[in-house]
């Protein structure tokens, strides 16, 4: 047993030295100290990466957001968890919650495109604004509009705008299973 | 051959040759292979260094449960498990969490985790089980003295 133990290890630390020398001499090679991994968050100091040309996040209130909800070219994006989102979320709201992966984070800028707005509201402003500027990151279109709703869902909520819940067939990410709530057929 | 060395060298043959490919495959785009890792939100820290190196162990114990001979073959099998176990328990976690990612199971565009991705880790891990109880080499007659 002890014997086993001891040839398993050799073959594993062998494998293992040779990946790292593999990796180390490759060019395309992953570099341990600058991967970043990825999520739909906005990591501090990664805003300078995005394009220049490209418009700050902007910060608007509900009465104003809800102005560019009837536009087909707007797109709002709930940051909140799954169960918030569930609960009730803007009428129309794709769930893009700040844990959510890379990939899902790479869908959603798939589906802005064609869109001029982006809206992305959390449970505050600063939920929404870390997620949007991510996304504004990653979307290298000067044309695009990204905006983050001050006060969250609850300042949407109780200007008395547009609500549904449920599952979001649109969504990227895990809501899309996420339980009808009964409360809002 | 009995049927049962000629299962296990079925299995062997199976389970090493599948090892092979995918760290293979695992090679052709490590940033890429590291980012499918990193989205399974498990300990996405230490990303990178499974990408960098977890090809090459997957070659080595794929390699050595066809090649080796029994006393590493052992050994090789014996980590197998080990990684299988792994592999069904990320692939398990991501299912339950509902999270909506790749395997990376072989690579990049593995396609997405879904029920019959988790049967198949499952079906690997009670494969390298089954090697570790029956790999057994083949049975010494003792001479009488």
């Amino acid at each position: 047993m002890v014997r086993l133990a001891a040839r398993a290890g050799c073959l594993l630390g062998a494998a293992t030295l040779a990946g790292l020398l593999v990796n180390g001499v490759r060019a395309d090679g992953v570099r341990f100290s600058n991967f970043v991994a990825p999520n739909a968050c906005a990591n501090p100091g990664e805003g300078e990466t995005s394009s220049p040309a490209a418009p700050a996040v902007e910060v608007m209130a509900p009465g104003d957001a809800a102005g560019l909800c009837g536009d087909p070219t707007t797109l709002i994006a709930d940051v909140r968890s799954a169960d918030e989102f569930a609960k009730g979320h803007a009428s129309g709201a794709i769930h893009l919650p700040c844990g959510a992966s890379g990939q899902v984070a790479d869908t959603a800028v798939g589906l802005v495109r064609g869109r001029q707005t982006l809206i992305l509201y959390g449970s505050t402003t600063a939920d929404a604004r870390r997620v949007a500027e991510e996304m504004r990151r990653r979307i290298h279109r000067a044309d695009l509009r990204v905006v983050a709703l001050a006060g969250g869902f609850a300042a949407w909520d109780q200007a008395g705008l547009a609500c549904a819940s449920g599952p979001c067939a649109a969504c990227p990410g895990p809501s899309r299973d996420a339980t009808q709530d009964p409360r809002h057929p | 051959m009995s049927p049962l060395p000629f299962a296990v060298f079925l299995v062997r043959l199976t389970i090493g040759g599948l090892l092979v490919v995918a760290g293979f495959l695992k090679l052709r785009a490590p940033v890429a292979f590291a980012t499918e890792i990193a989205n399974y939100q498990l300990f996405p820290s230490v990303a990178p260094y499974v990408a960098a190196t977890l090809p090459l162990v997957e070659i080595l114990i794929g390699a050595g449960l066809i090649l080796f001979p029994r006393p590493w073959r052992r050994a090789a099998e014996a980590v197998a498990l080990g990684l299988t176990v792994v592999f069904a328990s990320a692939v398990g976690s991501a299912y339950a969490r509902r999270i909506d990612i790749d395997c990376g199971c072989f690579g990049t565009g593995g396609g997405a985790i879904n029920g019959l991705t988790l049967l198949r880790n499952v079906a690997l891990v009670a494969a390298t089980v089954f090697l570790l109880r029956f790999d057994r080499g083949r049975a010494t007659s003792r001479r009488p003295q």
